[in-house]
């Protein structure tokens, strides 16, 4: 998952970039409005923390203008002051959540696995397909109620398929979301992290929950349960 | 022109000046006419002396008598002359007092029976009036003469009498203009006194001698003294909130800085310190949010439009609808279109936020969101209504939670702050109550009464359900 954050207090934005990091985002940071806004029309991203109270654009210009231009993930905005005009004036410019700082970091983890999951069309915490069940809260993933042990690198990947499950992912889609800038970019990387995945997921070859399609990309082809 | 004083005593100086001067020349111009119409009465009734006393003499010419029955014709430079002329413009007869002189030249009068009257001057810059008339003089049986009779008097008596009149005139009119003149200053210092007495009052408050504008005033003032004194009121009302939030804030943030130091000196366990410290962080935080939430509030404005209720409601449930999408609650709101808030935007929103947040945090599937004008011992109130149909608020609970930043269940965030900001606000600035009761949807309804003063409110009858 690819998030931006946008914050002009550095030792905040630093202190949230590194928890983020640890929780297996990767994450893109901004301390102030004009990089931010330029970020977010560049990148691929799946959610953003903006920051209303910026130097130079406003939060709500920012959202504003991503919106204008036609990006559509989810925003969650910080806010210092906890006024009801401005959480109304940020969710009206397009934001779809606020967080009133100070903040617990725990939270602004839930909100956002929350807005991300709303964007895949998830409803519930654990996204269930077919056996397998995910719970974005946990970070755990069940075979028919059987915990799978996965590395960080493999939850990332499968919490990505299963979130878009039905769509068509191609591999450049899933390195833009899954990898840091600097990471290395190898697309045999993820090949090998599918087969894996396959493995632990499908030990009897009878699932087969991924499926691939010739130079398109992957597909999570389980139905998708209640939620 | 920077001062009503000044504006007033101009225009109605000018207006003054230019109605007595206007009366001054009809007067003087009636005077001269009607003294112009007495000399040529006259005149004329010398001609017709004139005429009576004609005759004619042996050879058939006209003549007349040497003693005529007016002196000054007889007495030379008498200032009354006479000649008559024949058609052909000969000087039949002059009168004695026109002795070395000639009238001058009156050229028209041909016709009998016909009449002139002209100011003329003589050959020697003499100003006269002169008379002229034409007379048909039978000289034999079937046989007549023209004759043309002149009568002229100087017009220095004329002049005398107009020059009199008119010092007479104008210096009456001088002396009313002066008079009314200071009547009205008089008038204007009188009406406007009201106007500054508002301005020593104003200085007086600038200086601390006073708090507030007296209410002594005049009809057309009061509406402006009236929403001064509001204003005043007002400003005091925040200079006092603020004064209490920051007393409150102080206060409030001692203690838990008093705990984190005590256990500072004394904890030497990491993780005793650690959870003590949390736990006062944590507290202090509340104090802030709430103390904040509170000075936020910018309070009732005196001069302010009447703002629509429902557009604001609908903001704070779409809002709403976006932060609870993954519940997606179903949120209503029965507002009528004309329904107003008087007061200022964002202490609606915090209020209808607060509570909606509320309702939304403890709903099963829906909230309703109602608004109604209604009135109170005769002065005009605002009930804004929130319910939900979530577990309700236990009737021990609600003295709880409307106590300062005392949270009722402390996962859900933010839960008693927010009622307690909104009890703060409704009580404090709108004078107001809330109340906790139990809805027809069977979870929490939240009713809150905002009081506006009588002169706050101008609208019409509201829509919406009585309590």
């Amino acid at each position: 998952m690819r998030i931006l954050m946008i914050e002009d207090e550095t030792a905040l934005l630093e202190r949230v970039t590194q928890q983020l990091r640890e929780q297996g985002y990767a994450v893109d940071s901004a301390a102030d409005g004009r990089t931010g806004l330029y970020l977010g029309q560049e990148y691929p991203l799946d959610a953003a923390v903006v920051d209303l109270g910026l130097p130079d654009l406003s939060g709500i210009e920012v959202i504003r203008r991503w919106r204008a231009a036609g990006r559509k993930f989810p925003i969650l905005i910080l806010t210092a002051r906890g006024r009801w005009q401005d959480k109304v004036e940020g969710l009206e410019a397009g934001a779809d959540d606020y967080l009133v700082k100070p903040f617990y970091t725990e939270e602004l983890l839930a909100r956002l696995r929350a807005l991300i999951r709303r964007t895949g069309g998830w409803t519930q915490a654990v996204l269930q397909c077919g056996p397998i069940a995910l719970d974005t809260g946990a970070q755990q993933v069940t075979l028919a109620g059987q915990r799978v042990e996965l590395t960080a690198y493999e939850y990332k990947l499968l919490e990505y398929l299963i979130l878009h499950a039905g769509t068509v992912i191609s591999k450049t889609e899933l390195t833009e979301h899954l990898y840091q800038e600097d990471e290395d970019r190898d697309s045999n990387v993820l090949e090998v992290l599918v087969g894996r995945l396959r493995r632990k997921l499908d030990p009897d070859r009878t699932l087969n929950p991924i499926e691939t399609l010739r130079g398109r990309g992957y597909r999570f082809q389980l139905e998708r349960s209640a939620g | 022109m920077h001062s009503l004083n000044g504006r007033l005593l101009i225009a109605a100086s000018v207006v003054l000046a230019a109605f007595l001067g206007l009366t001054g020349l009809s007067l003087d111009r009636a005077f001269r006419d009607s003294a112009q119409a007495a000399v040529q009465d006259r005149l004329q009734a010398q001609v017709y002396m004139l005429l009576g006393a004609a005759n004619l003499d042996a050879f058939n010419r006209l003549t007349l008598p040497q003693a005529l029955p007016e002196a000054r014709f007889s007495t030379p430079d008498s200032g009354l002359y006479a000649d008559v002329m024949d058609s052909q413009g000969a000087l039949v007869w002059h009168s004695p007092s026109l002795l070395g002189r000639a009238l001058p030249f009156f050229p028209a009068v041909r016709n009998p029976g016909d009449m002139q009257f002209a100011p003329l001057d003589a050959a020697d810059q003499t100003p006269l009036f002169v008379l002229a008339f034409t007379v048909s003089w039978e000289i034999a049986r079937n046989q007549y003469q023209l004759y043309t009779f002149r009568v002229a008097e100087t017009r220095q008596d004329f002049n005398d009498q107009v020059w009199s009149f008119r010092r007479g005139l104008w210096g009456w009119l001088l002396a009313s203009t002066a008079v009314l003149l200071a009547v009205q200053g008089l008038i204007l210092r009188w009406s406007l006194k009201p106007l500054r007495q508002v301005t020593a009052e104003i200085k007086a408050i600038e200086t601390g001698q006073r708090a507030e504008l007296s209410g002594d005033y005049p009809e057309e003032l009061q509406p402006l003294t009236a929403n001064l004194n509001a204003l005043l009121r007002q400003g005091r009302a925040h200079l006092e909130r603020y004064r209490n939030a920051l007393g409150d804030l102080a206060h409030s943030l001692k203690t838990p800085l008093a705990v984190a130091r005590g256990a500072l000196e004394t904890d030497a366990d990491p993780g005793d310190l650690r959870r003590t410290l949390s736990e006062q962080v944590a507290r202090m935080n509340r104090t802030v949010d709430y103390q904040l939430q509170r000075a936020a509030a910018s309070g009732r404005i005196a001069l302010s439009a009447p703002l629509p209720v429902a557009p604001l409601a609908r903001k704070i449930l779409d809002s709403l609808a976006k932060v609870y999408a993954e519940r997606a609650p179903r949120l209503r709101a029965e507002i009528a279109a004309t329904t107003v808030f008087h007061g200022d935007e964002g202490d609606l929103l915090e209020i209808l936020g607060n509570l909606a947040d509320n309702a939304c945090k403890w709903c099963q599937r829906q909230v309703v969101v109602r608004a109604w004008p209604a009135t109170h011992q005769g002065r005009a109130e605002l009930v804004l209504e929130v319910e939900d149909d979530g577990p309700g608020i236990p009737a021990d609970q609600a003295p709880l939670l409307l106590h300062r930043g005392q949270r009722a269940d402390p996962t859900v965030a933010g839960h008693g702050i927010g009622l307690a900001v909104v009890r703060d606000l409704v009580e404090e600035v709108y004078y107001g109550r809330l109340e906790i009761g139990r809805g027809e949807l069977g979870g929490a309804r939240v009713r809150v009464r905002l009081r506006f003063q009588a002169n706050d409110v101008g609208g019409g009858p509201g829509a919406g359900p009585d309590p």
